[in-house]
């Protein structure tokens, strides 16, 4: 163990000031579930850490529309949450609850896929970040926060502090599928939303796990179902479509081969959700 | 470690060799330089932090570019150090036109040494080509970021003239 410093701040401007201080060699740690295994490994050395766990950014609060998210929220806090059931799912299906009760919403969106299951759900939530430094605050999109396999937006002066979450006013779909039934690591991971006018689809995302460098967005095959009636031929171009453009990797858990096909069954499967319409849900 | 890709630029050859070979450029461009200097004809050494998921790091890092053709081809040559590890590499990009673009074709291999070596291959492979990606995006908004903004400039001094 290297770490000669651990700073332990008590609130935003005292972490943010402390990271404009000691960047670019200052790690930040929030629950600790990506560094450590690194840390513990002898891979990652370093000689200075912010954990942010009494920074006062985990709460979770609706206002209006919209859910916002402290980024060191735990995943077991979006758990106990019902204001949005995909991300309660999403939750559920993340881990074992020992790493859900550590591992935050934040720290999710730098888990390198496999995992990032939640990461999954928000960016088919159309969720946005606000990113702070001691220079102010900004807010972007989550497709444009997460831009390669381990890298994003953030400057080397600004810490993520909040996700918001436009609350959905259609039917959602969240589907893992790993190689068991609880704390498994991705084989493909699919969540999709819809929004209607009359029986035409008015708006969908598709958003695709451990099939990329970070959650993806299946784009081409949200084009093919806006307008329809998502019928089962538009759900079979669309899936067709998403296996086409997801860039799927081998790993331990699966080959590429594998995951491929396992999209088009998965991406299937949770437009047929959509398409049945959950209770209570308008169509 | 051995990595190859292409991305397609929107500039002329021409300019995007000589933005390959211009430290304030690549200053700009690549993730995470803080500082470069051109200490030879053809060598550069440069401080690159990079704030990773669990991993945060300083790499001072020498590139030598020992074989050009402008604008063609070329091959470089460089070390990595830090206090994760060592890379020791080369690579060859080669640029053929696209239209009123550029397509660069790129092929790496390294050696990696230290704790880094430790990481899964898939994991350095992804993060390389992420970083790789991530410059030539830069690369790209900052050669047309170049031409327009001059013209505009031009045009706006004309007006300003113009009115006065």
């Amino acid at each position: 163990m290297t770490v000669r410093s651990y700073f332990l701040p008590r609130s935003l401007p005292e972490a943010l000031a402390l990271l404009n201080e000691h960047e670019p060699e200052l790690l930040v740690l929030a629950g600790g579930t990506v560094a450590m295994p690194l840390i513990n490994d002898g891979i990652s050395l370093p000689e200075a850490v912010m954990g942010l766990r009494l920074a006062g950014l985990d709460t979770l609060e609706r206002s209006g529309d919209t859910l916002r998210i402290g980024a060191t929220a735990t995943l077991t806090q979006l758990l106990r949450q019902d204001i949005v059931p995909m991300l309660h799912e999403a939750a559920r299906k993340t881990a074992g609850w020992s790493i859900r009760n550590m591992g935050t919403v934040g720290g999710n969106l730098f888990t390198p896929p496999p995992g990032g299951d939640v990461a999954v759900a928000l960016l088919a939530l159309d969720a946005t970040v606000t990113l702070a430094s001691t220079r102010g605050e900004r807010t972007i999109a989550i497709a444009d926060f997460q831009t390669g396999f381990m890298t994003n937006a953030l400057a080397p002066d600004e810490l993520l502090v909040a996700i918001s979450v436009p609350i959905p006013i259609g039917p959602t779909a969240y589907l893992k599928f790993g190689r068991k039934h609880a704390n498994t690591p991705s084989v493909v991971t699919v969540a999709a939303r819809v929004e209607w006018d009359g029986d035409r689809v008015a708006v969908v995302r598709i958003a695709l796990g451990a099939v990329g460098p970070h959650p993806i967005r299946a784009r081409a095959a949200e084009d093919l179902l806006a307008g329809t009636d998502l019928g089962p031929g538009a759900i079979a171009s669309a899936a067709a479509a998403a296996v086409e453009e997801c860039e799927p990797f081998t790993d331990g858990i699966a080959t590429e081969w594998y995951r491929r096909k396992m999209v088009g069954l998965f991406v299937g499967r949770a437009l047929e959700q959509l398409a049945g319409g959950a209770a209570g849900e308008p169509r | 470690m051995n990595i190859r890709g292409n991305h397609t630029l929107s500039s002329q050859r021409a300019r995007v060799f000589a933005a390959i070979c211009d430290p304030d450029v690549l200053l700009g461009v690549i993730p995470g330089c803080r500082e470069i200097e051109q200490t030879g004809d053809t060598e550069y050494l440069g401080l690159i932090s990079l704030r990773l998921p669990g991993i945060v790091g300083t790499y001072r890092t020498v590139v030598r570019l020992v074989e050009a053709d402008s604008p063609n081809f070329g091959k470089l040559e460089g070390e990595v150090e830090g206090s994760l590890g060592t890379i020791k590499g080369d690579a060859t990009f080669r640029l053929t036109e696209a239209g009123s673009g550029t397509r660069i074709d790129y092929e790496g291999h390294a050696a990696i040494g230290g704790p880094l070596a430790r990481l899964d291959n898939r994991f350095i492979e992804g993060l390389a080509g992420s970083l790789i990606n991530q410059g030539l995006r830069n690369l790209d908004t900052r050669l047309q970021a170049d031409t327009p903004v001059r013209v505009a400039i031009d045009r706006g001094q004309q007006t300003r003239e113009t009115r006065a």
